[in-house]
Parts: structure tokens; sequence; C-alpha cells
């Protein structure tokens, strides 16, 4: 029973002589944490991470384990903080920490201080590590990409304000673009916090107004120098900018995540530069063209309506035409014949009422009526001026409504008639025969309204 | 027709249409003859827009206000990395 003093678990515990003591469970834990924590000071442990756990308070915890054993591991968020890779499961590490045992649920671990990937550097893991997140996110899709603006107002740049990738831009500005509007946002390109400037001015620079493009990046250095271009912030901010990006970063050999993201990679700061003012090039190009093209429409396009009427006119089918095209010009000079007669009149009556004036005037005594005649001549020739500008007005008048007649008659005027001109595909030469053609041939058609592109089906 | 012109972008695109319509021909020549005026309008505003700048070089600050950049940033000598 258990109420009875003598028990036989009592009697072999104080029986042997020597008296044992009896210790609690916290004591032999603290006792045992003791002895593992002053034997072992800092060691560094080689395993595989598996059952990794960040966990909301920022503290990390995993296992390490080998062929025979594991290993419980933490690593509190105050060392996490410097880790540059995410410690997933798989990844073979050095782990540096000291051992220690958790008392509430009586286990031994590793906290560790830092963590060696092992195989390739921290940095190359990491970026490997967040290439992966960010491709899985589709943030590299070409189809993300934006065109860069032909005309930028303003061009941006995130950089150093004494690094050589600023000198570069500019020199390239100055010498191609001189008139460059642009807006430097100076920060700092390595060390610590170099990414979240870098991820700033780039954010606040894309809303800047009037500022179409930006160029964010460095020049050459080591892989350590060019990091902050390879951290999630700035990978972040160039993805989510308001306007283009251009990553220009070191050499052309380094490719960061920036570069990634960006809607353009340039190899250098200098090409950068070019690639924003090539947009200007092209364009000052094509708007050269386009003049030079709109004028000539304009030279050739008399000499083209011509050649159309006198295709036109071979056509059997429209034999008719050129008659009363002759007609119509026939109809066109008599016409201008009885516009000459009318001038002519209206002159003659002027010319009639001019001399009645000079007539009368001479048939007065010159002195005292000189002045007032000599004013009704003034009104008369006025008179006789403004008869002839209305006259020619009229004719004028008389001249464009024949012209917009004539118009009425020309292949346009056929072609309202249901007509339609066929031509070979690039509209050189009017297709007559039907030999001239294969089946599959394209062929266009010019209909009053309109173009047709036609396929040639079959031919008789 | 339309006098206004939107944009760069735009007046370079209609400047295009309308030179293409003009070169397929088959218009009444007064429609060219409005359709080039407009493109000699057009092509005048691109030519204004392409020359008409002036260079200025500004600093955005961290605070979000812009100054303009000192000469010796443009002219400096070469100073290395």
């Amino acid at each position: 029973m258990s109420g009875t003093p003598d028990l036989p678990l009592g009697e072999s515990v104080s029986g042997v002589g020597s008296v044992r003591k009896i210790v609690t469970v916290s004591e032999l834990t603290t006792r045992i944490r003791g002895v593992l924590e002053s034997t072992q000071g800092e060691i560094l442990v080689e395993g595989e991470i598996v059952n990794s756990r960040l966990w909301k308070t920022g503290h990390l915890y995993f296992t390490l384990r080998d062929e025979q054993a594991q290993l419980k591991a933490v690593m509190f968020r105050s060392a996490v903080r410097y880790l540059r890779f995410t410690p997933e499961d798989g990844i073979k590490v050095v782990a540096r920490g000291r051992v220690t045992v958790y008392e509430p649920k009586g286990e031994y671990q590793i906290v560790c201080e830092h963590l060696q990937p092992q195989g390739q550097g921290a940095l190359l893991l990491a970026y490997e590590q967040l290439r992966r997140t960010l491709e899985a996110e589709g943030l590299f899709a070409v189809n993300r990409r934006r065109p860069l603006p032909v005309l930028p107002r303003q061009i941006g740049i995130v950089t150093s304000l004494d690094g050589a990738a600023l000198r570069d831009i500019l020199q390239v500005l100055t010498r191609r673009h001189p008139k460059a509007h642009v807006v430097i946002r100076p920060v700092q390109v390595q060390g610590e916090g170099a990414a979240d400037q870098i991820a700033q001015g780039v954010d606040e620079l894309s809303h800047e107004e009037g500022l179409d493009v930006i160029i964010v990046g460095r020049g050459g250095g080591s892989l350590e120098d060019l990091w902050a271009f390879n951290e999630e912030p700035v990978a972040r901010a160039i993805a989510a900018a308001a306007v283009p990006v251009i990553s220009a970063v070191g050499h052309e050999t380094d490719v960061t995540l920036s570069d990634l993201v960006a809607d353009i990679r340039a190899p250098t700061p200098s090409a950068a530069a070019e690639i924003v003012i090539a947009g200007r090039d092209t364009l000052v190009d094509r708007v050269d063209r386009l003049k030079e093209r709109l004028s000539a429409t304009v030279r050739d396009g008399n000499r083209n309506r011509l050649t159309l009427v006198l295709d036109l006119d071979r056509r059997p089918g429209l034999a008719g035409w050129p008659t009363r095209l002759a007609v119509r010009g026939r109809r066109t000079a008599e016409l201008t014949y009885v516009l000459t007669l009318s001038v002519r009149s209206t002159f003659t009556v002027l010319e009639r009422r001019l001399r009645d004036a000079q007539l009368s005037l001479e048939a007065r005594e010159p002195g005292r009526r000189l002045a007032t005649s000599r004013t009704q001549l003034v009104a008369a020739r006025e008179q006789l001026g403004a008869a002839i500008v209305h006259v020619s007005q009229r004719r004028e008048g008389h001249f464009r409504n024949l012209a917009g007649r004539l118009e009425a008659l020309s292949p346009l005027g056929v072609l309202a008639r249901g007509y339609a001109v066929c031509w070979n595909a690039d509209r050189t030469a009017i297709i007559r025969d039907a030999s001239s053609v294969s089946v599959g041939d394209d062929v266009a058609i010019t209909l009053r309204q309109g173009q047709l592109k036609c396929k040639v089906n079959s031919k008789d | 027709m339309e006098n206004h012109i939107r944009d760069f972008e735009s007046a370079i695109a209609e400047l295009e249409t309308i030179v293409k319509t003009l070169e397929a021909g088959d218009l009444a020549l007064e429609k060219s003859l409005q359709l080039f005026e407009r493109g000699v309008q057009l092509s005048r505003f691109c030519h204004t827009r392409l020359e008409d700048a002036e260079r200025r070089i500004e600093i955005l600050n961290q605070s979000g206000e812009r100054e303009t950049a000192p000469d010796t940033l443009i002219n400096s000598p070469k100073n290395g990395n």
C-alpha cells in the first residue's frame, strides 16, 4: 500500500549504506546543461538542413542531420537577419554555434550564430533562391517588359553621384542629345542600406511628373560590390516602377536580378544612355522620311492620276468614255467662250460709262467743277476695278465648277459607276488579260471606296 | 478637319496614316490637299518637339525636391569608381 513508510523501493534507495541524494528533473537537467555548455565552446557542425521553419517571431528552427544522427538547431532573429540566403531543406551547411540544452523539453540543440552553405557561396545561393522566387512570380516574363518611350521628356538616373556610371551616362547624353533633361536620384550603390536606398530611389523617381524612363545601375565591381542589385527590394522596386526601367549594372558579363526584372538590360551604363537616345534618333529619321514621302505623294499625285486615265482609256469596255471626255472638253471650251464674251461685254459697258464721264468733264468748264469731276472719275475707275475683280471672281467660280465636273469624269467617277480596276499585288500594273496572272496570285482591286486584296481562285 | 495634336506619338501615328493614304492614291484632289496640309502641320509639330528642348540636369533629393545639379558633376574629370 502506498501509505506504508517501509516500501521496498525506499529500502533499496537507502539500504546500500551510502546515502544517495535524490535530485529533481530540473536539477539534473541544469547539471547536464552545465556539462554540455562548459565542455563544448563554439563549434562548427556540418550537416543537411531538414524541417526548417521560420517562426513569426523571426527565429528559425531546423534540424541538422547526416546519415546516422540528427541535431536540433535554432537560429535567433538577430542572427537570421544577417543571412543572405534562405536556409531551405536539403541545403548542406556548416553551422557555427554553441550546444545548449532547452530545459522545458529536455532537448539539447545547437544555437547557431551563422550558417555557411557548402558547395557554393552564400551569395550565389541567395541569388539562385531569389531568382527562382521571382521567376515563379513571373517577373522575368518577356511580356511584362514595357517598350521605352520613343521621346522621353525627362530621363531619370538612380546611381551614386561620384560613380563612373553617372559620368559615363552624362557623357553619352552630352554627345548624342545635348538638350536632354535629366533627373538624378543619388543613392549609395553598395554596402549596408544600399538596396533600400536604390529601391526607394527607383520608386520615387518613377512617380516624378514628366519623367518617362529610368536608368538604374552602377559601374563594374566585385560580386560583393554589385550585391545590392541582387537584393529583393531592388528587384521588386524595378518590377513595380511606374515607368520603364533600364538596368545597367557593372560590365557586360555581370547579370544581376535587377537586369532580369528590368524592362531592358543594358550591358553597361554608357550603353543604357545610348539605348535611351536611340529612340530619338530613329524618330528624327522617321519624321524626315515621312516628310519626304509626304512631298512625294503630291509630286507624283498628278502623274499617277494621268497614268490611270490613260490606262483606262485603252480598256475596250470603257471605250465610250474618251469620247465623252472630248464632248465635255468641247463644252468646256464653249463655256469659256461664253464667259469671255460676258466679261468683255461688262468691260464694254463700264468703259463706255467712263468715256461718257470723261466727255462730260471735258464739256464743262475746267474751273470750279474740276475737283468734283475728278472725284467722279476716280469713283468710276474704282467701280471699274471692282467690276473687273467681280467678273474675274465669277469666272474663277465658273472654272472651279467646270473643274469639278471634269473631276466627275475622272477615273474616280468611272469607279463610282461600278467599274473597278484590277492591279497586280503591288499595284504597279493594271491587269488587262487573265493570262497575265496565275491561279493563286494576289491581286488588288480599286473600288470607288477603298481597296480589296484578292487571290485568284480560277480563271476561264 | 481636327486641328488638335494630342502628343508626339499620336502626331507621328497620324502622319504615318496620312502618308500611307496619300500614297495609296484614289482620293479626290480636294481631300488629298486637305490631308497634305494636315500632314505638313503634323510634321512641323514633330520637328518642333524633337528640337525644342533645353538641357537640364537636376537632382532629386531625399525629401523629393529637385535641385539643379552642380556644373562639376557634368564636367568632372575621370575619378575612378
